[in-house]
């Protein structure tokens, strides 16, 4: 006789688990039949607005001057995507050219009602269209979205600020750069290098009054701006406490101004400081350097003992010979191996 | 109630449980995973925008084991070397192959012997020579003596110059941005340690110069179950775990570590056969209990294609050994598990991988046999019997389908009709045998994993599914 009989609870139970599995299972084909219906239906858009909006696209590309259509409300975000993607692509008359047409299709008034009430993804392009146009009455709008918390929008935000007005975006952003760590410093150098000489005395203005965990993000945004520091500035940094200040500061270093700061630092007792100090002499030391640089051949840490031989490779009037004798000089099997390695690169390079 | 009704009813009550337990934590995944893909998909447009580097992204070092690839290595690291991002290297590890694996990397790239002042943060066997291309600069090899693949990607990292580092395995074809996409972690967020990305199954794809140009589905039955079972696994397995930082596991085909963290962590294991998730599971333990802050994190959008196993006895072995590698894993990390600092990866992660993961083919082959068991001698009605299959396969079906409505809400990579109609047959067709052989062959690799019989890596034999595709690796890939 079975021991569980029919109805008992574990079979109503597990039935009905069954059902509402399946129920489930039901819903979610559904969905993914829906889905892939609502995906066709976007691809035909797509498709219609590519053929008749791409040749117009491309006339005004080339200098001509067509008669628009109307932008039909259906067409509006496939259109937009479109012309985005063009932008992107071009540079130089070509989009100032596109920039007309959008205008003359009244894509700026669309892009900043958007920008004020659209879904998620639907602002995020609304601000790269206002960015591509440089759309100054967008900027009341661009500004909060790009303090929001969310990274993607405010960075596009950002961006779209940036474009519109280098200068002012400067001045009301870069501050937020530095306290921003969710924005990522490779995207945020990227945008700022169209406002990099505005940004840098920005940057330049505020980096003394910094806390200390601040200034390695301010100083890594100035490295990628490729803009000289003032001489005080950057002096205060290699002279701070912190070791991620100095490292950063050291990346900073492009002139001779601070030399003396620098060769200080190959004896520091952090390994880190001692590596970018070396690359940093690499950059403005003289062949009187040479012995300083060599004596780092002999360091414990590998990445100092690297940088030390490629700084001293990239010593200037440093020859083949002076090299020669720097290796005979040399007794320990480390730095030796480390001088060969290097310049064996150097001989492939 | 006699004791052995009472027996029975507890045993069915208990396989019960676990069945919905299981399928309950991973449709709770599931929700986890949509929630992410949602964003995702908001911002998915925004990368097809030309890209621009700022000098500023982290160098990578992509690091490539080989062993006996005297086919298929040129053509893989020519495809690599397209790959698009700001400054990358490869390092060629050649593991003692007793092929000409080395000979035509030398012939092909020009290498020279190189005197590499070889950094040896992590112990590995003898480094016979560093060669480096004189064609690529940023191709360099690395000819030791055979360790098997842990020991080489550790050869790798101390060899590797830059402060990120990719392990890609020889045979996996890589999309063209994957690179770029998987780092985009490490440049928002200085805490992220590690980064995966998703792998696909390329059988039945077509590849040219190293790239994916077509996707299509595979005709083989079996590889086509693994497509379902991919899909599965790492858009809401792994991106249900990675929202909540809770992720065990990067497969070893395509992820992204920081090498500091990685060599403080003792580099790869090599005495595991899955030194992919044990790394992964120890970074985890060894950070939480520093209490560093820290972040490992799964990217659904890069994605590595790999050719999966078509027939039943390479499938076999595979599914052996990710099962033991899972079990090694888990048991060399111990101390995670309800650690006082464990957060999500101690004390819900790992509770999850042990109880649904590790233990889960015994309780579920137990369950059916015992189910079977009983409704032939009679102790469970037909009726019992009936509903305790109709919920097994119908949350099943459940899980799969929810993996697929994933993949249509995200990336839909299958475009055709067609594509999507034979999956939904497969997402059904799976829980009618696949699933229980599954269980049976991840039992096995219990079994052995107990009786800690010496682990090798099989042999994969492939069919060339994948129209010009590199052919066989030593290794394999684990989705799950």
């Amino acid at each position: 006789m079975a021991l569980i009989q029919s109805p008992d609870t574990f079979v109503v139970i597990a039935v009905w688990t069954g059902a509402i599995a399946l129920m489930a299972t039901l819903l979610l084909a559904l969905q993914i039949i829906l889905l892939r219906i609502e995906l066709r239906r976007h691809q035909r858009r797509d498709a219609d607005v590519v053929a008749r909006w791409r040749p117009l696209l491309n006339a005004v590309i080339i200098g001509e001057t067509p008669a628009l259509p109307t932008l039909q409300a259906h067409e509006r975000i496939h259109f937009l995507r479109l012309w985005v993607h063009l932008q992107g692509s071009l540079r130089g008359d070509a989009t100032e050219a596109l920039n007309a047409m959008a205008r003359a299709l009244g894509v700026d008034e669309l892009a900043r009602r958007m920008l004020a009430r659209a879904p998620r993804d639907e602002r995020l392009l609304a601000a790269l269209v206002l960015g591509h146009l440089r759309d100054r009455a967008a900027w009341e709008r661009l500004l909060p979205l790009a303090q929001a918390p969310d990274s993607a929008l405010s960075l596009t935000a950002l961006w779209a600020l940036v474009r519109v007005d280098p200068d002012a975006a400067a001045e009301f952003l870069t501050p937020l750069f530095v306290e921003r760590d969710d924005w990522a410093l490779s995207h945020v150098a990227g945008i700022l290098q169209q406002a990099a000489v505005p940004t840098a005395m920005v940057l330049g203005r505020i980096l003394p009054g910094l806390a200390n965990e601040r200034l390695p993000r301010a100083l890594r945004i100035a490295e990628a701006l490729r803009v000289p520091l003032p001489g005080p500035v950057l002096a205060g940094a290699l002279a701070s406490s912190s070791v991620q200040v100095v490292v950063a500061g050291l990346r900073n270093v492009l002139t001779p101004e601070t030399i003396v700061d620098v060769r200080a630092l190959l004896d520091h007792p952090d390994w880190q400081v001692r590596v970018q100090a070396a690359r940093a002499l690499g950059r403005i030391g003289s062949r009187d350097d040479a012995p300083r640089l060599t004596r780092l051949l002999g360091d414990p840490q590998w990445w100092v003992r690297y940088r030390a031989a490629q700084a001293l490779r990239e010593l200037p009037a440093l020859s083949r010979l002076d090299f020669e004798a720097v290796r005979a000089s040399l007794t320990d099997r480390f730095a030796l191996d480390m001088l060969d390695q290097v310049l064996a690169e150097g001989d492939i390079a | 109630m006699s004791f052995s009704q009472l027996l029975v009813e507890s045993i069915t009550w208990f396989v019960f449980c676990y069945f919905i337990a299981l399928n309950v934590g991973y449709l709770a995944l599931n929700g986890f995973a949509l929630r992410s893909l949602r964003r995702k998909g908001q911002e998915m447009f925004m990368a097809e925008l030309p890209r621009a580097y700022s000098g500023l992204e982290p160098p990578v070092s992509i690091l490539v084991p080989a062993y006996n690839e005297e086919a298929s290595i040129a053509a893989s690291i020519r495809s690599m070397l397209q790959l698009s991002y700001a400054e990358f290297e490869i390092v060629v590890i050649n593991d003692g192959s007793t092929d000409a694996t080395l000979e035509v990397l030398t012939r092909e790239f020009a290498l020279l012997p190189f005197p590499e002042a070889y950094r040896r943060q992590i112990a590995t066997r003898e480094v016979r020579q560093v060669y480096r291309s004189t064609r690529y600069p940023n191709v360099r090899v690395i000819d030791k003596v055979n360790g098997g693949k842990a020991d080489s990607l550790n050869a790798g990292i101390n060899v590797s110059r830059y402060p990120l580092f990719c392990g890609v395995d020889a045979d996996s074809i890589l999309q063209r941005d994957s690179l770029s996409k998987v780092t985009e972690p490490f440049l928002r967020d200085p805490t992220v340690v590690a980064a995966g990305g998703t792998v696909r199954v390329a059988n039945g794809c077509q590849v040219s110069g190293g790239f994916l140009t077509k996707v299509g589905l595979p005709h083989n039955p079996l590889a086509l179950f693994q497509v379902v079972e991919y899909l599965r696994a790492f858009l809401f397995g792994r991106l249900g775990w990675s929202s909540m930082n809770g992720m065990l596991i990067i497969s070893g085909a395509f992820g992204v570590f920081r090498k500091d963290a990685v060599v403080l962590a003792g580099g790869y294991r090599v005495d595991t056969i899955g030194e992919d998730m044990e790394l992964v599971v120890r970074m985890h333990r060894l950070l939480r209990a520093r209490k560093q802050p820290y972040r490992i994190e799964f990217v659904p959008d890069p994605v590595c294609w790999t050719e999966a196993p078509e027939d039943l006895r390479t499938l076999r072995n595979q599914r052996i050994r990710w099962q033991r590698g899972l079990a090694e894993s888990l048991t060399a990390n111990w101390g995670l598990m309800f650690s006082r600092n464990g957060g999500v990866p101690g004390w819900v992660a790992f509770p999850f991988m042990l109880l649904f993961e590790w233990l889960g083919p015994l309780v579920e082959l137990g369950g059916y046999a015992f189910m079977v068991f009983a409704f032939f001698t009679g102790m469970i009605s037909w009726q019992a019997f009936g509903a305790f299959l109709f919920v097994a396969v119908g949350l099943g079906i459940l899980l799969s389908a929810s993996g697929l409505l994933l993949e249509e809400m995200s990336f839909h990579i299958y475009p055709r009709g067609k594509q999507l109609a034979t999956l939904g047959a497969v997402v059904i067709l799976e829980n009618f045998g696949y699933r229980q052989l599954n269980a049976w062959w991840r039992m096995i690799g219990l079994w052995r994993w107990a009786l800690q019989r010496e682990a090798t890596w099989g042999t994969m034999q492939r069919r060339g599914t994948v129209k010009d595709a590199p052919p066989p690796p030593p290794g394999a890939t684990r989705p799950d």
